[in-house]
């Protein structure tokens, strides 16, 4: 069974237009996908899909189904969703009601009636899991935009959720802190089998984890598979080509100079790497011709 | 299984975000219950501010009109309890109505603007006091047999006071409070609703 199953799901917040159209989609357990597209595409009402927002907290016109672990979002209630789903939004600050962040994460885990000592062993776990382990006393209001986003996650994990709903979680950082939180997210997908649904506009950040790529525009699936099939198609079209990363773009226009294909890169290691194998094959090659 | 062309949908209710309506709402009647035991008249005319917090609790959480009535009557009881008017039963009465008058205008000017800038905040704060200081008046008038000349000329002319000074004190606060208790998840995809 998959962590989320978009169904032919169609969405109009006021009835008519549509912010999401016939979307078919599916988040395999245990996968890192990723959904990027242009402005106004109808990324962040996907993640408000997933999470039961909508059409729970937004009412509108909708179509099709979304299914969380099996559950269809219409028919259960936010917070039958929310025992499945972890969701931490664009405005993570939103997300931060207490004053310190040992509350933050007890707040979460109150809510659902928990007992003192689960709670207490929790806000320990969650906080080493984000790297915030020794800040239980800190005052909210004093931590920085990146140690803010890793708390949000962390009153999110502390509930243990399978699925994680984030929506551009790097947007407030600096270039070292989005490297650091997907390493972050990346380690937490890989050790605890979550399956992470993120919103990302920088493929860069993200082409090391993601196993899945998902693009939107116009609120439909424009191209959706592994990145090295995704990429390609987006390189292919016009309004997309620039949201491909840089390492791809120079992979992509490569391959077509040159007539060679490439392995699907991760990272510049990995390029580095075959560009000085095939460089050192094609100056052997020159040099026997000569 | 292709994607079907022309798919229908269907209209959802709310069934969420209750609570945070609930909470707006209660802050705001508690503000202006504080500031109502705190400000001093100026002139012998004092802002009815809980008038003006349930006018804002109005437009920021949209409520419907038995809702609205709700809301009316709890801001109904508070100034019947912390009045020093002649007849403050009349506010059971008065508050509900004016809540009720405060939403309609809400409903039907929605779309309205001027140079991009809504005054619904103070037009929907203006006709809600109004309404509330005219039924409070005429109640108080009809039971305690207030003479014609007084009613006219005393009190009717603070009820349009009070209603300027209150429309003014939503138009300025409404914005303000909207930023504070709207929450940025209702306006998160305001670009993908368009």
């Amino acid at each position: 069974m998959a962590a989320i199953v978009f169904d032919d799901f169609s969405y109009a917040y006021d009835g008519t237009t549509k912010a999401l159209d016939g979307i078919r989609l599916e988040v395999a357990k245990g996968s890192f996908t990723v959904v990027a597209g242009p402005s106004g595409a109808g990324k962040t009402t996907l993640c408000l899909a997933a999470c039961g927002a909508v059409p729970h907290y937004f009412g509108g016109s909708m179509a099709g189904a979304v299914r969380v672990a099996g559950v269809d979002t219409a028919a259960g209630s936010m917070g039958d969703i929310a025992a499945h789903v972890g969701t931490v939004l664009e405005d993570y600050e939103s997300q931060l009601v207490t004053m310190t962040v040992a509350e933050e994460v007890a707040f979460t885990l109150e809510n659902r009636g928990m007992k003192h000592e689960t709670i207490a062993r929790r806000i320990g776990e969650v906080l080493a899991q984000v790297g915030l382990a020794g800040l239980e006393d800190r005052e909210v209001g004093a931590l920085s935009g990146g140690q803010k986003q890793r708390l949000a996650i962390a009153a999110v994990l502390a509930t243990r959720p399978g699925i994680l709903v984030l929506d551009e979680p790097a947007s407030a950082l600096d270039p070292e802190g989005a490297e650091e939180l997907y390493a972050l997210l990346a380690g937490l997908n890989r050790e605890t089998g979550m399956a992470l649904l993120v919103v990302e506009h920088d493929l860069a950040r993200v082409l090391a984890y993601a196993d899945q790529m998902v693009v939107l525009a116009g609120g439909r699936v424009a191209c959706q598979g592994r990145p090295e099939d995704v990429l390609p198609a987006m390189w292919r079209q016009p309004g997309l080509a620039a949201m491909v990363p840089p390492l791809w773009q120079i992979k992509l226009g490569l391959e077509e100079k040159l007539d060679e294909s490439f392995a699907a890169w991760r990272n510049e290691e990995e390029a580095a790497a075959e560009l000085g194998g095939f460089i050192a094959a094609r100056r052997r090659g020159g040099e026997k011709s000569a | 299984m292709e994607t079907r062309e022309n798919q229908e949908l269907v209209k959802m209710e709310k069934t969420g975000g209750k609570t945070r309506g609930v909470a707006v709402t209660a802050l705001l009647l508690a503000i202006g219950v504080i500031l109502r035991l705190v400000s001093p008249s100026i002139a012998g005319i004092t802002p009815n501010w809980l008038i003006a917090m349930y006018c804002l609790a109005i437009l920021l959480v949209r409520p419907g009109l038995k809702q609205s009535a709700g809301i009316g009557l709890v801001a109904g009881v508070v100034c019947m309890v912390t009045s020093k008017a002649i007849f403050p039963y009349a506010n059971l009465l008065s508050e509900p109505v004016g809540a009720v008058a405060c939403a309609l205008v809400v409903s039907l000017t929605d779309r309205v603007k001027i140079f991009g800038l809504t005054l619904q905040p103070a037009v929907s704060t203006f006709i809600g006091t109004l309404v509330s200081g005219f039924v409070f008046i005429t109640v108080t008038k009809i039971v305690m047999s207030v003479p014609l000349q007084v009613y006219l000329y005393g009190m009717l002319p603070v009820v349009l006071t009070v209603g300027a000074v209150n429309c003014a004190v939503a138009q300025v606060l409404y914005y303000p409070a909207a930023k504070l208790f709207a929450g940025r998840l209702a306006a998160a995809p305001k670009e993908e609703q368009a």
